[in-house]
């Protein structure tokens, strides 16, 4: 088969040098030739005819070389015009056909806009997630977060990332790996005062923080180090962007006056550029000197006290691991904790989006598959527009018979068709960019709502990104149905007519028909296999519902460190009796069923104090931790729904006075006491010499404590108030409505900031919303690998359908004499469903087996669904046959209505 | 031919366009067209003539293709485009408007 080489087709042809000399050459000497005769004839001898004819051509050989000149310039010149008209023909040419067959454009170009614009919007998502950093950060793949990898004896291998300050300046001063380092912590906090109160987020930064990030200030300036030096910090602040405009109204004069955070009054000092949201990507609305953090008396040098992130730019030249060496060298030198494993830990330089654990975040490791999903999707919108423009072109082979006719060269054809699919492709581009800002849009309010995002969705660099995939869509597409055009086979083809339909056209129609049939059951399963994992994580019985209880957390005005004795009672007090307040205010509401108060939430703080069983040397470590306490008020189990296995829960005759009892979960009961006879028996909390006897009076059901997935671990309960001996504290209100929790959040906060005119603000939030962030991977990957899928199958389906109709059209002829030869109807469409579930059959075999060996590597971001779960498998394979079925339908009717008559006259 | 006129510079291209503007020729048939309307009086070296074409061929002006002459000699032929049928017309405007204004101040009379 003569292929013509796809070079052939963008071949400028140029004159070529030597050809273009020669015919300089030819002409200078048919002149002379034609002037030398003309000179014979007025009477010269042929001698002086030939010298006149040079004498007045000029002085010959610079003449020639001058002429040669000119000549290559103009060949050169002439062959790029023609070039240009040849595809400003075939564009015009294009143009012409996309508006005469609008059914057939729209179909190509919405194929195309949804391959392109699933692309570009996920490359969106992962630029910003990924590639470009955060905003305003000057070379972000040369920032490094610091963590550590500790052995731990009981936990294995453990890592973290949360430091303290001592870190800190250790790496500062000692690691010289490292051309700068930097530390900052971000909190909640409540800007302004009164009705103006509002809860904002806090970064606290070193003030190398800003230098080390090579970001500027909007406004004003960022504070220096004479403004965050331990002990001897000021109170300045630098207002994020966002809330500058919003709050402030842009106003500049702000710099310099002064706003109330938690109670204490902040000179501000400058503005943050719009975007800036430090290393992370979640909106920071006012920085702080880290050295105003104050977490804990002695925090500059305390190894206790751990809060704060590390990161640190690589010096030039130096690797990751090169100072990830030096930095664990610096480390051990210096620490002088107490902690064994930390005194062999290692310390580790990780790009900025990995999380808390040292490892790429769950976000980006599912985005960084979606890119692949979307891909795919692509290429099945790519082997579909091809499959389209191969029947139109057996469509049109009448038209395409008269140009080779007229001598066409076949290269020519090919160009032609590649400039119809890049201008299909060209529409179907712009159409994806209508598309992306919405899809966009979704994709960040709905699933990765965190992020601060700045700027429009489409980008100078998804712009670019959209332009590439549009002309690789018009390419990949168009060079199929170019190259079958240059086929002798397909001309041959043309010029027998219409039933002889090339036997290698309709072969390679059906393998893109049955490529798309794969790669659509590839998604389905992709999706199904994360729907399945979202259901599943959903489905944990958690012990609690969270999803139906607020947690209510009061924020006061908190100038200076809680550290004095005296300070610490003052505001335990305080949060006691609003507590206390609130308590009763909830239970008055007619929207509440029911509200307690609890020292220790599932899912946002956990105590663990000493505990000892009388007769038992020891208490078991279990794999989960613990054992693990939590203080509540009667009604607390209630009001979390955690159920009561036997025994009684507290009553209003327990508190902090009463006689001291626990409350513990079946793993306790079942650890301890493995007779079943928990019940009466005695623990001793606390690190007193020899605490008083708390009898066990109830078993309640297991609860988790922070994770969706967690290893059991024994937990109990204390009355509330019985907590202030074992010294911990913190309480929260959990309030459980009758109805919908979320509309519940606003009128609950008016009415309980009256029990406290002193509250700065209200954090309410359901249990559930704590629980959320864990539940994103799968529902990101649920919602747009089912997407994609729901994409890929449509643009399969409407491939199959025009495959399958045209094949009817095309078996007229047959179809027509089966039933001039008494076939029943029921045949004909079996005969026509028959070919389309042979096509949609072979992909969904090669679909199940490329699906089954690509999920393995998927498995890890599954949630206990085994990566090849038959339900998933059965269930894509079911959508695939239905929408093909659904697909083969209208042609199969068509194919019944058949005019035997008329199909065995035609042709 | 003592007394020729040597050609300006640039209106060689202008006058071979118009001789084209007649009829297609190949390169002698343009110089002998020229050397008539003259009446011989325009000198200049013949091969400036393919200069000319060639330059107007790659400012798309003219075009060309290889033919056969009266005397059975193979010859390129060159033929005016679109494009430079405009040209001349715009170009002949200017040029006339130039000359005349020229020549009236040259031979104005002195006041």
């Amino acid at each position: 088969m003569n292929r013509p080489g796809i070079r052939r087709l963008f071949h400028l042809g140029l004159g070529r040098k030597d050809v273009v000399a020669r015919e300089t050459d030819e002409e200078i000497a048919a002149h002379l030739a034609l002037r030398a005769e003309q000179l014979e004839r007025q009477g010269m001898s042929p001698e002086a005819a030939r010298a006149e004819a040079r004498r007045r051509f000029g002085a010959l050989d610079a003449a020639r070389r001058d002429l040669r000149r000119a000549a290559q310039r103009r060949g050169d010149r002439v062959a790029l015009r023609n070039w240009f008209d040849g595809w400003r023909q075939d564009v015009r040419h294009a143009w012409r056909s996309v508006i005469t067959e609008p059914g057939f454009t729209a179909v190509v170009v919405i194929v195309i806009a949804l391959g392109v614009g699933a692309n570009a919007a996920m490359f969106a998502i992962l630029d910003r997630l990924l590639l470009k950093g955060p905003e305003h950060v000057r070379e972000p793949r040369r920032l490094t977060r610091l963590s550590y990898a500790a052995t731990v004896p009981g936990l294995g291998r453990f890592s973290d990332n949360t430091f303290g300050y001592v870190t800190y300046t250790i790496m500062r001063d000692g690691a010289r790996g490292f051309s700068g380092v930097a530390a900052y912590s971000e909190t909640d906090a409540i800007l302004g005062e009164g009705e103006h109160a509002e809860p904002i987020r806090v970064g606290h930064a070193t003030a190398d923080f800003f230098p080390l990030l090579d970001v500027g200030p909007a406004l004003g300036r960022f504070f220096d180090a004479s403004e965050d030096r331990p002990g001897a910090a000021r109170r300045v602040v630098v207002l994020g962007n966002g809330i500058w405009r919003r709050r402030f109204g842009g106003d500049a004069a702000v710099v310099g006056r002064t706003v109330p955070i938690d109670g204490a009054s902040y000179t501000v000092i400058g503005v943050a550029p719009e975007g800036f949201t430090g290393v992370e990507l979640r909106r920071v609305d006012a920085w702080l000197p880290m050295s105003l953090r104050e977490v804990t008396a002695g925090w500059p040098t305390a190894w206790d006290a751990q809060w704060l992130k590390v990161v640190a730019r690589l010096a030039p030249g130096l690797t990751a691991a090169d100072a990830s060496a030096e930095a664990t060298r610096a480390f051990r030198a210096a620490y002088t904790g107490d902690e064994e494993p930390m005194k062999q830990a290692a310390i580790v330089a990780n790009p900025l989006w990995y999380d808390d654990a040292g490892n790429e975040s769950v976000e980006v490791a599912v985005s960084r598959w979606l890119i692949g999903v979307s891909l795919v999707v692509l290429l099945v919108a790519c082997a579909n527009v091809a499959n389209l423009l191969l029947a139109r072109a057996l469509r049109r082979r009448r038209e395409v018979g008269v140009r080779l006719a007229l001598g066409i060269s076949r290269g020519r054809l090919a160009r032609l068709l590649l400039a119809e699919s890049l201008m299909l492709a060209a529409l179907g581009g712009a159409a994806a960019l209508l598309m992306v800002p919405l899809a966009a849009r979704l994709v960040r309010h709905t699933l990765l709502p965190s992020v601060e995002w700045t700027g429009p969705p489409v980008d100078p660099r998804v712009l670019a990104v959209a332009i590439g995939l549009t002309v690789f869509t018009g390419l990949v597409a168009g060079l199929v149905p170019a190259l079958q055009a240059g086929s002798r086979n397909l001309i041959g083809a043309l010029r027998a007519g219409v039933h002889a339909d090339g036997v290698r056209t309709s072969r390679l129609r059906a393998a893109l028909a049955v490529a798309q049939a794969a790669f659509s059951v590839l998604l389905l399963v992709g999706a199904g296999l994360f729907v399945r994992s979202l259901r599943q994580a959903r489905a944990v019985d958690l012990g609690v519902e969270p999803e139906r209880v607020l947690v209510v957390d009061g924020n006061w005005a908190t100038a200076g460190p809680s550290t004095t004795p005296d300070e610490q009672e003052r505001r335990r007090v305080r949060a006691a009796s609003f507590y206390d307040a609130a308590l009763a205010h909830a239970r008055r509401m007619p929207e509440v069923e029911r509200a307690a108060i609890a020292v220790g939430t599932p899912f946002h703080s956990s105590f663990q104090v000493r505990l000892r069983v009388p007769g038992r040397d020891s208490i078991p470590r279990l794999p989960g931790g613990g054992p693990k306490i939590q203080a509540v008020s009667p009604g607390y189990f209630a009001t979390v729904g955690l159920a009561l296995l036997s025994g009684r829960v507290f009553d209003a005759g327990d508190h902090e006075g009463s006689e001291p009892v626990t409350v513990v979960n079946a793993t306790m009961a079942a650890t301890l006491w493995p007779d079943g006879d928990a019940i009466g028996h005695c623990v001793q909390i606390g690190r007193d010499e020899d605490p008083p006897c708390a009898r066990v009076v109830g078993i309640v059901e297991d609860a988790h404590r922070f994770r969706l997935r967690e290893r059991p671990a024994m937990q109990y309960y204390v009355p509330l108030g019985q907590e202030r001996r074992l010294g911990f504290g913190g309480s929260a209100l959990l309030v459980r409505p009758y109805g919908d929790p979320e509309a519940l959040v606003q009128p609950l906060r008016s009415a309980l900031m009256t029990d406290d005119p002193g509250l700065l603000w209200l954090d309410i939030e359901t249990l559930e919303s704590a629980l959320d962030p864990q539940l994103r991977p799968w529902r990101l990957g649920a919602t747009l690998i089912g997407t994609f899928g729901l994409l890929a199958l449509v643009i399969a389906a409407v491939g199959l359908y025009s495959l399958i109709a045209y094949m009817v059209t095309s078996r007229t002829h047959e179809l027509g004499v089966r039933l001039a030869l008494g076939a029943r109807r029921l045949d004909v469409v079996r005969v026509v469903v028959r070919s389309g579930l042979t096509l949609v059959t072979a992909g969904l075999v090669i679909g199940v087996v490329l699906a089954a060996t690509l999920v393995t590597r998927v498995q890890h971001l599954l949630f206990d669904v085994s990566p090849h779960d038959p339900a998933v498998y059965l269930t894509a394979v079911g959508v695939l046959i239905a929408a093909a079925a659904v697909a083969c339908i209208a042609p199969a009717r068509r194919a019944t209505r058949v005019d035997p008559m008329v199909a065995l006259r035609a042709d | 031919m003592a007394d020729a006129v040597p050609l300006l510079k640039g209106t060689l291209d202008i006058l071979v366009l118009k001789a084209l503007s007649q009829t297609p020729m190949h390169g002698l048939e343009i110089t002998t067209w020229l050397a008539e309307r003259s009446g011989g009086e325009l000198s200049f070296d013949e091969s400036g003539v393919y200069q000319a074409l060639y330059r107007m061929e790659a400012k798309d002006l003219i075009k060309a293709e290889w033919g056969v002459s009266e005397h059975n000699r193979k010859a390129r032929y060159y033929q005016i485009t679109a494009r430079g049928k405009r040209h001349l017309a715009s170009e002949t405007r200017t040029l006339v408007r130039h000359g005349q204004l020229v020549a009236a101040i040259l031979t104005a009379a002195p006041k």
